[in-house]
């Protein structure tokens, strides 16, 4: 196991390197306002059985976790997805796809995972268009990691080892997890990152694995050439050094951060084809014209876009939407909410380009969308939560620009592979004051306390009618035997003439 | 009224149009010669369409159905050598994405790529144009009338030919694009085929027609058994009233019944046999097996709907289930014992019957559907107590408006405001429509005795 520690502090609060002790393995300083990023890389032997077993099924497996409690983010950190949990995976095999044995793993490590299997639950992605996308996509709204901190606690902490529950503590509130695993890195990689808030400095390394450490915060080193970030700060490697040392150094980055904020909310009455409004203040990233806003959503599988309705031009212009650029395939556009196996459906919208005056005062994209039938319930309404889309600009870096791996990459969020390698997205944070990044809407369904008369009520309804029609099938029939000799002889006696 | 005096039997086909002492009225001029009825019913047509050329072209809501949607999407399919099916929701044979093949097609000019994109739209118009033709004749011939050869006048007939031809709710629905008026004139087909004793086009109408679109397979039983030698105008070959049961077997099963039995079945069986080779099982899935399997409760007219609702909701209870034995009252009316009782005696108001029964009984109803039956009602009501008897006639359109638009209030608040309608609201207003439909269907059938 390796383990790699970074604070990540805006670049007034960087921390003098006088102020951080390494004592026996131990780093010790102030307590700094920072971003803590835990990464942890195990090789597959080092993992319980379980794991292990699962991952030797899978090709690629990426999951994504962002809390839906806003969080401020500081660069380098600054790629964002729709709040809840992302699954991105390939299987092994075929018989892998077939398998319950990754959703039920999900449901042990995760708590409430409601897949069957990939083959039933997952959508499948594009495969070939650009080649680090998986073949398959889940996504599942998931408020918390408590169930994921309370199993990893039982798995690597000794009950007494208070320690280890107070590190594994700090997954309770966090920002966001990624674990990602690869068949050619045969490796699982960790990350936990928390919300930008006051963090204790202390860090004590593992005896028999590397821990680094970093202190960092974002700057302009010279030569930067446009698309990199800048850092600088203090790197030690516990256990090795004895002292920190000064680093400075860039990379291009994919992800960046613009200006201004948005936040979403519905249009009043919401009905059964609710209107999402996204409220967009944002200046233009670059000068450069190639940049257009995006926003892309994941959707539970209670509400949904029709892609049919959003491939009209003049439709998409009255709400301000330039094209829908990708939407997950199927999407069955009538099927009940509660018959339904696949998660949901990812959708990538962009949103129409406004002038610049616009752009600065504020303007508002709609998305309409449709709900299921849900199944009934006592109260005839429920309440669900619908995720934030990630909103960005999308830019076009120059002919020859490259973005290699760099130690904050963050690749397989839904929407990246979606784009082109030289794509950088500037994401438009969400507004601040914000309390969650979901808007509520209730659903009206078959209310279940009204419906003890509905059997009955119907079948004494279609046996009271279909009687009626019988009774006047009878009297039909015998008046027209009454008549039957007199008129049917006439009849062909006039035809024969 | 036609009923009380008829008109002289020497009002047919070939006939002048009559022209009678009070013909110098408006209506009375409107209807003496075909043309004023055609020329305003496809002005009404042409304007509809080009209101909607106009309204797509310029509003985000669109006049143009959805469906159409999916038919041009599945024509363009097509047209690249793909399935029709590629097309989520196509649920129809491939032959309405082939007929509407121009559609894919594009020119240079906008408004040619405009004309060409409603080009099925005017092939649903005409179809209707057809079917109140066809309606105009089959009143003329008088045949309609019971087979008692009373002939109606061309002026009396054109007068209840309008009441499909110029009827607003039937010109919108295909200047939408909806492609129940294609129904409308194949089954207005069928039931002149039939009635004019052209069995074999009868046999390829019928066969076509349950290809296309199911329902019409209803119609058989009540040809099937009007086609007897009587109707048909052929002498007893046999005297002497048949004795044992096989006799009585044989005798019903003659040339002309085998006759269609084998056209229609051939036409069926081939076009499926057809269609299948070309498209496989997607073509069987979604044409036939959707209508079986099919669990999409979103809120509809049928009596059955919240009770369908809440059955696949909720995991399988014991006990008989309503909505499995749904389909006994619906086939029993509507392809055995209406057939049965009425079609001897009147075959368009059986056939009208049939469709109403059908219909209403059906799991699943939208006013699409209203179309299937409305397109008979020319041929019934000049005999029908609606009419001879105007405060029940008006009753009963008043109580099916009412029914509908008790609903549909209940289903805007539901699908506008979000407001749980589903019990009580929509369920007694679909059961109260529901009844008035059997009532309105007993008045019907009651007819046919008197």
């Amino acid at each position: 196991m390796r383990q790699r520690v970074t604070f990540i502090t805006k670049p007034a609060d960087a921390l003098d390197p006088d102020h951080v002790n390494i004592v026996d393995g131990t780093l010790s300083g102030p307590p700094i306002s920072a971003i803590r990023e835990d990464r942890l890389t195990f090789a597959l032997d080092e993992l319980p059985g379980g794991l292990q077993k699962i991952l030797s099924e899978s090709h690629e497996l990426h999951i994504r976790w962002s809390s839906p409690t806003p969080s401020e983010s500081v660069s380098p950190l600054l790629s964002r997805i729709p709040p809840g949990f992302h699954l991105f995976y390939t299987p092994r095999n075929a018989s892998a796809a077939e398998s319950e044995s990754l959703c039920l793993a999900l449901r042990n490590l995760f708590g409430d995972i409601n897949c069957r299997t990939p083959k039933h639950s997952f959508t499948s992605l594009e495969q070939g268009r650009f080649s680090h996308a998986t073949s398959s996509q889940y996504f599942q709204q998931l408020d918390s990691l408590a169930h994921f901190s309370d199993h990893v606690k039982k798995v690597f902490c000794l009950p007494d080892d208070a320690a280890c529950i107070a590190e594994l503590a700090r997954l309770d509130d966090a920002a966001s997890l990624d674990i990602s695993y690869d068949t050619i890195s045969h490796a699982l990689k960790l990350t936990v990152t928390s919300p930008y808030k006051r963090q204790e400095m202390y860090i004590t390394s593992t005896p028999g694995h590397r821990t680094e450490v970093g202190i960092l915060a974002e700057d302009n080193p010279p030569n930067l050439e446009p698309y990199e970030i800048g850092i600088s700060g203090l790197l030690a490697v516990l256990g090795q050094d004895s002292k920190a040392s000064p680093t400075l150094f860039s990379f291009p980055s994919r992800h960046r951060q613009a200006q201004g904020a948005f936040d979403v909310r519905l249009l009043e009455p919401t009905g059964l084809h609710p209107t999402l409004q996204i409220r967009i203040s944002s200046e233009r990233p670059l000068e450069d014209s190639s940049c257009s806003p995006h926003a892309y959503f994941t959707l539970p599988r209670y509400i949904f876009p029709d892609k049919y309705q959003l491939s009209d031009d003049l439709f998409l212009a009255s709400k301000n939407l330039t094209a829908l650029r990708y939407i997950s395939q199927p999407v069955d556009l009538e099927a009940p909410e509660y018959v339904m196996n696949l998660w949901g459906s990812a959708m990538l919208l962009e949103l129409s380009p406004q002038p610049d005056h616009t752009l600065q005062k504020g303007w508002t994209a709609e998305v309409p969308l449709h709900l299921r039938y849900m199944s009934p319930n006592e109260s005839g309404y429920r309440n669900k939560s619908i995720p934030y889309p990630a909103v960005f600009w999308a830019c076009h870096a120059e002919e020859g620009t490259k973005f290699p791996t760099n130690p904050f990459e963050r690749v397989n969020l839904g929407y990246d592979g979606l784009f082109g390698p030289r794509t950088v997205f500037f994401h438009v944070p969400a507004a601040p004051g914000l309390e969650k990044l979901q808007n509520t809407i209730t659903i009206p369904v078959l209310d279940a306390d009204k419906t003890g008369w509905v059997n009955t009520g119907t079948a004494t309804a279609i046996l009271l009618g279909f009687t009626w029609i019988l009774w006047k099938l009878y009297v039909s029939y015998t008046q027209q035997n009454s008549k039957r000799p007199v008129t049917s002889k006439a009849a062909e006696e006039k035809k024969r003439k | 009224m036609a009923s009380t005096k008829p008109p002289p039997p020497a009002a047919r086909a070939h006939a002048q149009p009559l022209s009678r002492p009070q013909a110098s009225s408006l209506i009375s001029r409107f209807f003496s010669t075909p043309t004023p009825l055609y020329l305003s019913a496809t002005l009404l047509r042409l304007i509809l369409l080009l209101y909607g050329l106009h309204q797509d072209a310029n509003s985000a809501i669109k006049y143009t159905d959805i469906d159409y949607l999916v038919f041009t999407d599945a024509a363009r399919s097509v047209s690249r050598s793909h399935s029709p099916y590629d097309r989520e929701t196509y649920r129809y044979t491939p032959l309405l994405a082939w007929l509407l093949l121009p559609t894919a097609w594009s020119t240079a000019s906008p408004l040619g790529n405009a004309a060409l994109f409603a080009f099925g739209k005017g092939v649903f118009a005409v179809a209707d144009l057809v079917a109140g033709w066809l309606i105009e004749r089959i009143l003329i011939s008088g045949v309609g009338d019971g087979g008692k050869g009373k002939g109606m006048d061309p002026a009396t007939a054109r007068k209840f030919a309008a009441i499909w031809l110029l009827n607003p709710m039937v010109a919108t629905i295909s200047t939408r694009g909806s492609s129940e008026g294609l129904l409308g004139v194949l089954v207005m087909a069928l039931l002149w085929a039939v009635l004019s004793k052209r069995i074999p086009l009868a046999g390829l109408l019928l066969g076509f027609g349950v290809h296309f679109k199911i329902y019409p397979f209803i119609y058989a039983p009540a040809i099937v058994w009007w086609m007897d030698d009587e109707r048909l105008g052929r002498p007893r070959t046999a005297t002497a009233d048949p004795q044992t049961v096989f006799e009585k077997v044989r005798r019903f099963i003659t040339p002309a019944r085998l006759d269609l039995a084998l056209v229609s079945l051939g036409t069926f069986s081939s076009l499926n046999i057809l269609m299948y080779t070309l498209y496989g099982t997607p073509f069987i899935t979604h044409t036939y097996l959707h209508h079986v399997t099919r669990v999409d409760h979103r809120h509809n007219f049928s009596p059955y709907n919240i009770q369908l609702y809440l059955a696949s909701a909720t995991p399988a209870s014991s006990g008989l289930r309503i909505e499995s034995v749904a389909f006994i009252p619906q086939l029993l009316l509507s392809c055995v014992l209406i057939p049965l009782i009425t079609a001897k005696a009147d075959l368009a108001t059986s056939m009208l019957a049939q469709t109403f029964a059908f219909v209403t009984f059906n799991k699943v109803c939208t006013s699409q559907y209203f179309l299937w039956y409305m397109v008979f009602l020319p041929l019934y009501l000049p005999r029908s107590s609606f009419l001879r008897n105007k405060r029940l006639g008006l009753a009963a359109l008043l109580l099916w408006i009412a029914g509908q638009a008790a609903w549909l209030q209940q289903g805007y608040e539901l699908e506008f405001l979000g407001t749980s309608t589903f019990v009580p609201g929509l369920w007694v207003s679909s059961l109260a429509f529901f009844l008035v439909n059997c009532w309105i269907l007993g008045v019907i059938i009651g007819d046919v005795g008197k």
